[in-house]
């Protein structure tokens, strides 16, 4: 049998290759090298930053040749500090002083990675880890690491953080799979290894050093899950997933450009779910129609101050382009004391989720609100823009949040700013107190969107990751669907447009009878969508009402799926 | 040598664009360009060093150059500060 290993998943798909390791210790290497003359040093120096510096002008061309170009654009950003004086400079002269030119290597870019990190500049702060990346790789030469041997059989680069350059350096027939101790699904290695489609598993933290060099392994992105020297058994298991994931993958490319409708010709819009603008560019490969919640939280951490309104607007502005007309709705900060962030400046909260958060934030902080506000309204102009609020539970914070944008607006005529008029504003539906109050708030916003996330949380009292009571968590809880109902039933009452951008929206099967309810927009990560519009695509108007008429008499959530999966 | 004060006018200050202009500028002249801000110097040469003094929108610097062709160079980077270094939706 196999070693399993749980991490969690960053890309899908499912992955056999040969373990390589990846941004191990140089420690041992360091201890073995002998250094010369301070001469000899420098002159080793130079030598070693030429042939690192000519190997990646070659693989940036190579990937633009290859239409890689985002790999591309990350590639020349490592030449463009690779020529700097400030890092060459800096090695040279730490080599002169140390005489030991691996070492002063890794100071110098250190040191560079530092201050870069304490940068007010986004661009400058993400070079940080690509400055250190270059600095080990001329380490590396230098020491004479042999820079892997990559043989017939696929490998799968493994390593607590896995370097951006190792991946763009292996071809597509010879990587496998990405294996990483740290947890960011959306540093640049994941970021490279996503726009190849390269099978990924993160968050292993410490156990990457229980897996060998050279392992066979197995990697199952859908599961998040590493399998280390796998039995026959499972390795045929896999073959045959492996396959039906192919011929699945088949079918559903080609429903990529086919409208999702019933077989009556009732439309519905599926949009994706996006946490970085450059996802919405990405969605376009899956025939998403927009974006139905752009997370904003992004923007907002790792950062020691409020990202100001000019770096919003540009993070807004590429998403909204990227939607190509369709609406592109941008949730305002939902962030509380479970991520705290110096500058909000939340004290310690036994209970965050029901505590200081999102809109409770924004609302009482127009330093923080008015620049997001202001952000969204200006790159509106842009395309077709929508603000959602998170967490409401009342008609007063929808004033408020109104009250704000017009403040917003009236700042920008002022200032003599070009912003759109036409950005709508709506609420997610994620307390049981919005959805029970869906009639009169329908009033006040432009649409509605279920968070259904926090809604099947909050309406059950089940923390859905706590594994004792996970088994309660169910969206088809008769008591969750009364509330979604209602809060479908309360918008298009009132000419409100209603959508969902919970989990829910990526159940095939829910699909079909939210339709059925009213619901016009399903937002989900945009690799779902396929599977989502297969289905509705199978269905008659007739059919899903007649179902949902069914589905709303049952008394519990185990019956109401069973019916559907056994029906639809 | 040249000596020229100038101010930045770009909204984000002489951030990552600005200063990967600067580099470029910097391949096709003669001259060493030293920018001075804030007690700090960096030559042009060098992005990280260039956006390492801060100066934000607004900011007063002061620019040297000297070489052969520091006329030339002085009328051109007067230019690129006055048309924010290429980028007019910054300005």
């Amino acid at each position: 049998m196999s070693e399993k290993i749980q991490g969690n998943i960053a890309i899908p798909g499912i992955a056999i290759g040969k373990i390589m390791k990846v941004g191990q210790s140089l420690d041992g290497y360091m201890a073995a090298y002998n250094p010369g003359s301070a001469e000899e040093e420098l002159s080793k120096l130079e030598e070693a930053i030429d042939t690192i510096s000519a190997a990646i002008d070659e693989s940036v061309e190579a990937m633009r040749a290859a239409g890689q170009d985002e790999q591309a654009e990350i590639m020349e950003a490592h030449s463009f500090l690779l020529m700097d004086p400030m890092l060459t400079d800096g090695m040279n002269d730490k080599t002169r002083e140390m005489g030991h030119a691996p070492k002063a290597v890794l100071e110098a870019a250190q040191e560079c990675a530092e201050m870069l990190a304490g940068m007010d500049d986004e661009y400058m702060r993400e070079r940080s880890a690509d400055v250190k990346d270059i600095g080990r790789r001329i380490a590396r030469h230098l020491l004479g690491v042999k820079e892997p041997e990559i043989g017939e059989e696929p490998v799968v680069l493994c390593g607590f953080e896995v370097e951006p350059s190792a991946i763009a350096n292996i071809s597509d027939d010879k990587i496998a799979g990405v294996i990483m101790g740290q947890g960011s699904t959306t540093c640049h290695a994941v970021i490279i290894a996503k726009s190849r489609a390269i099978t990924t598993v993160v968050g292993l933290e410490n156990r990457v050093e229980d897996i060998p060099e050279g392992a066979k392994v197995l990697l199952d992105g859908n599961e998040g899950l590493v399998l280390v020297n796998p039995s026959a058994d499972e390795l045929a298991a896999y073959e045959a997933k492996i396959k039906a994931q192919q011929e699945e993958q088949k079918r559903l490319d080609a429903l990529k450009d086919l409208p999702a409708e019933t077989t009556d010709g009732v439309k519905v819009q599926l949009a994706a779910n996006i946490g970085l603008p450059e996802d919405a560019e990405a969605a376009a490969k899956f025939g998403n129609q927009g974006v139905g919640l752009f997370r904003s939280e992004f923007l907002f951490m790792g950062r020691e101050n409020i990202p100001d309104e000019e770096l919003q607007f540009e993070a807004y502005k590429r998403a909204i382009v990227a939607c190509k007309g369709e609406t592109c709705v941008i949730r305002t900060m939902d962030i509380g004391g479970d991520k705290p962030l110096a500058y909000l400046n939340i004290p310690h909260e036994d209970n965050p989720f029901l505590g200081y958060r999102a809109i409770r934030i924004s609302l009482e902080r127009p330093d923080l609100f008015m620049p997001q506000l202001k952000g969204i309204l200006r790159a509106g102009v842009y395309g077709k823009a929508a603000i959602m609020a998170p967490m409401v539970i009342s008609v007063d914070e929808v004033k408020g949040i109104r009250a704000a944008m017009e403040k917003a607006m009236a700042e920008l005529e002022a200032e003599g700013k070009e912003y759109s008029k036409d950005v709508e504003l709506g609420i997610m539906v994620e307390t049981p107190a919005a959805a029970v109050m869906t009639p009169v708030l329908a009033k006040y916003v432009d649409f509605f969107s279920i968070g259904t996330n926090d809604l099947v949380q909050y309406t059950l009292a089940v923390d859905r990751v706590n594994p004792q009571i996970s088994k309660l968590y169910d969206h088809f809880n008769p008591a969750v669907l009364q509330l979604i109902y209602r809060t479908i039933k309360s918008g298009v009452e009132n000419g409100k447009w209603v959508g969902m951008c919970g989990e829910m929206a990526s159940d095939p099967y829910a699909a079909v009878i939210l339709m059925a309810m009213g619901i016009t927009e399903l937002s989900m990560s945009a690799p779902s969508i396929p599977k989502v519009k297969e289905k509705i695509r199978s269905v008659s108007m007739d059919e899903a009402k007649a179902h949902l008429e069914r589905v709303m008499a049952m008394e519990t959530g185990a019956e109401i799926r069973e019916y559907l999966h056994s029906k639809i | 040598m040249q000596e020229l004060n100038l101010k930045v006018l770009n909204k984000p200050g002489l951030h990552a664009r600005p200063a990967k202009e600067l580099v470029k500028f910097n391949k096709g002249i003669e001259s060493d360009v030293v920018i001075k801000f804030n007690g700090k110097s960096a030559n042009i040469k060098s992005m990280m060093a260039v956006m390492a003094l801060g100066a934000k929108q607004d900011a007063e610097v002061t620019v040297t150059i000297e070489g052969p062709d520091e006329a030339d160079v002085a009328k051109a980077v007067t230019e690129m500060f006055a048309n924010g270094f290429g980028f007019p939706e910054e300005l």
